[in-house]
């Protein structure tokens, strides 16, 4: 890359509550991937969470004093032109703020609505933004294995993304990309429902666990880390030996070789 | 409480007019509202002439479970028509249960079966008791069609003077007469040309019931094994032939 | 173990998860019946139908006032009488001054999920009339007595192997898991009591206002027996199924029937414009047409108008993954499963309450909404009653207090970092914590992390300093 600072891509990471707190890898590595390929990231340090597990059980007074806070915190740099995206490594939290803030503002304050639809905008989750905006194709990452690809339910079906990630996983070295029986099922997290429906949730965890298990999948890539937490708990409570991992972390893996 | 039927439909419309004049939207999601809508377009399309609209019937009847041959013209049809009751009618009960024999598409086919032995029984009433019982026991239904539609292998009958339901219905084995002249490429285009020519609305409107029918009767109810023939016939048998001369 | 459609919310999923019979069931039906509803669509412009199809529903509510008139006007003027009732105990009310007036001891039924939502079986019961289910996956409910699971495929929870036990249990006939054999039985058990019942039911797909028409889809022909050999008959429609024309339900037809079962179009679709005319051999010689509010109304002012646009095709259904897991009876004493039916259910309640469960039965996947003819957003509307049940006071208080804390702290950045390090510290004691000992039944933990992200980006940051320096 030689693009001069001026014509740089700025980026405002917005790394999730989860992976903030629980899974603070894949945030790195999306950073590391941004800046390899040219971009200048931020971090706002005063970012929290999107609202988002407030809103699915039905708390819009929550979420809604979320939202704003999100709002508050990446609003402003997209409206003084210090950023020109806002990226997440979730496909789930994107979704809460281009489709759910528009609705949780509604008929409540306009102003935020017409904020929130702004930022919408310009919020990607972050395989999209790496292909179709930085027209990454290979971020030259290996993994000598099997590798299935689960489509997170509102990555695939609030923001239709679904070749992007696919296409990013298809240039890993070594791997051998595997069908997953079911693959647009959902894995059974879906938020609060992990616990108010914990039974249903597992019922479903296993059957996404069992069609892994038919995949013979060493490894399966997700651009959610909520997924991937409940999907881990069942692969691990299950004994089986696949791993679920985020999409970043296993883009970011430099081969051995590399030296750098 | 004593129900007034006048006041429950009063009720139900000024309800009705109340939500959807009101100050808030009925919908949640508007997104997908405009204005009236246009006439629905074809679903699947069918075209070509009336041979190939008559190949294309079949198959999809065929698709479905019916059987079809595609015959020359009346006469040849009105043979093997009787050849097929002939066939068909092995039992001691080889009554064919048919519509008039005017309201058949062939002209005098009730008379031509007549002379090779086979009756047909068109019922007049049946809420009659042994009417219905006698209408119970026949194995063969003979109709003919209102209309057919080559992307479906769908036939229209409507009910009518001598155009009994129950021909359609209540036998094992349906037999039906589609004229060529009859078949049209799709359910819309159909529409279209009632609505165009004779007006739509009092087409429905002159006949008790019409119906649509696709195949033979079947159901997979049964942790969806199919299985044909549940409660309407089990055979449904085209006799397509070309009306043109 | 089967499934007690009454008993409270979390003892249906519990005897649904347990009940593998029915489960294997379900997974072999419902996976059957999405590749079906799948190669259909393919063969069509998909974008097109979907776009027609919702025009057209949208059209009619929204007009619904007027398309009512317009249809009793015509259903008269077809010689039809024509019946409003507000509620189940009036739709009940007038079946049964129906009955009596014309002396009917036997009653043929169509399968109609319409009836089925009034408790209508029970009440001709209760007036020593005998009803009969005349579709063959309601009439081996039936026989069970059990509600129907699912709007079209009622026996969908059922092997073959539990039906056999049925019909030797209850039409002391041999015997016999031939799907063929059980079908014929039920054929000649059914026949008689076409040509016995003084009175046909059915519910209505479609109802045509231009025409005065009332459309009845099945694939087996009862839908056609009870419309045309009893003396009288009646059809219950919920005030919602009116549409403008002829073409609008041919187009509804084909959307119904694609996504329900695959087919391009059912076997048959009856038309009934009134009872015979002079000089007819058959069909009614009354026709009675009930439409029906109950809840209908009360859906449009709450706004959830969208509700009201299903044609009950149950596409949103087969693709589910949760009614995929549980089956309908999970869903509680109601015709209306899956995701339509965890809308509808506490919708038509007076009381959302009565089924304050339903909203949360559901990951939000969103699938149905991918499906659905008429493109209802039904995620939206899980996701809007779920806030109504809350702002009601119908959650429990400890996720009350949960999500309040949480949102509180997570609001401002020192509160939330507090929280979260709090979270790390909790985690020993997860057999304590109900909502971590909740997880920990079936999945392993995760583990919080030793350092947030944001202490991370902090050292990059000067770690980049410094190394540029």
């Amino acid at each position: 890359m030689t693009n001069n600072s001026t014509s740089r891509p700025r980026v405002a990471l917005f790394v999730t509550c989860m992976v903030d707190t629980l899974h603070p890898g894949v945030g790195t590595a999306a950073a590391d991937l941004l800046e390899r390929h040219g971009v200048d990231v931020i971090f706002p340090e005063k970012q929290t969470c999107c609202g988002q597990p407030a809103y699915n059980a039905g708390y819009r007074k929550d979420a809604r004093a979320l939202a704003r806070h999100f709002i508050d915190v990446f609003w402003p740099l997209v409206d003084e032109g210090r950023i020109d995206a806002v990226v997440a490594p979730s496909g789930s939290c994107v979704a809460m703020v281009k489709r759910q803030y528009p609705v949780l503002f509604e008929t409540q304050d306009e102003e935020y609505r017409m904020r929130a639809v702004q930022l919408g905008e310009v919020t990607f989750e972050l395989t999209q933004y790496m292909v179709d905006f930085l027209g990454i194709c290979d971020t030259g990452a290996g993994f000598s294995g099997k590798v299935a690809y689960h489509p997170c339910c509102h990555l695939l079906r609030e923001l239709r993304i679904d070749a992007q990630p696919r296409r990013l996983l298809a240039s890993l070295r070594e791997a051998e990309i595997v069908e997953l029986p079911g693959a647009d099922e959902c894995c059974g997290f879906g938020g609060l429902f992990a616990l108010k429906n914990a039974e249903i949730s597992t019922a479903m965890g296993r059957r996404k666990a069992d069609n892994l298990k038919a995949s013979e999948a060493n490894l399966v890539v997700m651009n959610d880390v909520s997924c991937m937490t409940h999907l881990n708990g069942i692969l691990e409570h299950e004994g089986h030996a696949c791993r679920a991992v985020h999409i970043a972390e296993l883009l970011n893996r430099r081969d051995e070789g590399d030296g750098g | 409480m004593t129900y007034d039927p006048a006041e429950a439909r009063r009720a139900i419309l000024d309800r009705l007019r109340g939500a959807l004049s009101g100050p808030r939207p009925v919908f949640r999601d508007r997104s997908h509202l405009s204005g009236a809508p246009g006439t629905p377009s074809a679903v699947t399309g069918a075209d070509g002439d009336r041979r190939s609209l008559a190949e294309q019937f079949g198959v999809q009847l065929e698709e479905i479970y019916g059987t079809y041959e595609i015959l020359e013209d009346a006469t040849e049809a009105r043979a093997r028509l009787v050849q097929l009751v002939t066939d068909w009618s092995t039992e001691e009960d080889a009554e064919v249960l048919s519509w008039a024999s005017r309201a058949l598409p062939i002209e005098n086919l009730g008379e031509s079966l007549e002379e090779s032995g086979i009756s047909l029984f068109v019922p007049e009433d049946l809420h009659d008791e042994s009417t219905r019982a006698r209408a119970a026991r026949a194995r063969i239904g003979l109709t003919g069609a209102d209309a057919a539609f080559a992307s479906t292998g769908s036939i229209v009958v409507a009910s009518g003077r001598g155009k009994s339901r129950a021909a359609s219905l209540l036998p094992l084995r349906h037999l039906v007469l589609v004229p060529m002249s009859r078949i049209y490429p799709t359910f819309e285009a159909w529409l279209h040309t009632l609505r165009q020519e004779q007006g739509l609305g009092s087409y429905l409107r002159v006949s008790g019931q019409i119906v649509f029918i696709t195949g033979p009767s079947k159901s997979a109810d049964i942790e969806l094994n199919l299985t044909l023939g549940v409660h309407g016939p089990r055979v449904v048998h085209a006799l397509i032939y070309d009306d043109a001369w | 173990m089967a499934v007690d459609a009454g008993a409270p919310y979390a003892t249906r999923v519990r005897q649904a998860l347990a009940d593998d019979g029915m489960r294997a069931a379900l997974d072999r039906a419902t996976g059957h019946l999405r590749e079906r509803r799948d190669r259909a669509i393919a063969e069509i412009d998909e974008r097109r139908f979907r776009d027609e199809a919702g025009a057209v529903r949208r059209y009619a509510i929204q007009h619904l006032p007027d398309l009512l008139e317009q249809l009793e006007g015509n259903l008269i003027g077809n010689g039809c009488q024509v019946h409003w009732a507000r509620d189940a105990a009036e739709a009940l009310g007038v079946v049964l001054d129906i009955a009596r007036e014309n002396r009917v001891g036997d009653v043929a039924k169509s399968k109609s999920m319409v009836t089925e939502e009034i408790g209508l079986n029970d009440a001709l019961e209760r007036s020593g009339i005998n009803v009969v289910e005349t579709d063959l996956g309601e009439f081996i409910v039936q026989l069970a007595g059990e509600p129907p699971s699912h709007i079209l495929a009622p026996v969908i929870h059922k092997r073959v192997e539990d039906i056999a036990e049925v019909f030797s249990d209850k039409l002391d006939i041999p015997h016999t898991t031939d799907p063929v054999e059980l079908c014929a039985a039920a054929r000649r058990e059914l026949r008689n009591e076409f040509l016995v019942a003084d009175m046909g039911i059915s519910g209505c797909n479609f109802a045509i206002a231009e025409t005065g028409t009332i459309c009845v889809v099945t694939n087996e022909g009862n839908g056609r027996m009870v419309t045309s050999l009893p003396r009288v008959y009646v059809a219950i429609a919920g005030i919602e199924k009116v549409v403008r024309s002829a073409e609008d339900a041919v187009l509804l037809w084909q959307a119904a029937s694609r996504n329900a079962t695959g087919q391009k179009v059912s076997v048959y679709f009856s038309m009934s414009s009134g009872p015979r005319r002079r000089g007819d051999t058959d069909g009614p010689e009354e026709m009675h047409v009930i439409l029906l509010d109950n809840g209908r109304s009360r859906i449009l002012e709450r706004g959830y108008g969208d509700a009201t646009l299903c044609i009950r095709c149950g596409a949103c259904i087969d693709v589910c993954p949760v009614y995929r897991e549980i089956g309908g009876h999970a869903y509680g004493r109601t015709p209306y499963s899956g995701p339509i039916g965890a809308v509808l259910t506490p919708l038509l309640d007076y009381d959302i309450h009565g089924a304050r469960d339903l909203p949360f039965a559901s990951s939000l996947c969103g699938a149905c909404r991918d499906v659905c003819p008429v493109k209802i957003d039904l995620p939206r509307l899980l996701l809007d009653l779920r806030s109504v049940v809350v702002e009601r006071g119908g959650s429990p208080m400890s996720e009350r207090v949960a999500i309040r804390a949480y949102s509180t702290a997570a609001r401002r950045p020192v509160p939330y970092r507090a929280l979260a390090r709090l979270a790390g510290w909790l985690r020993p004691l997860a057999g304590l914590l109900p909502p971590l000992a909740t997880w920990k039944r079936g999945r392993s933990l995760p583990r919080f992390a030793a350092r947030r992200f944001g202490a991370l980006w902090r050292e990059r940051v000067r770690d980049d300093e410094g190394g540029t320096e």
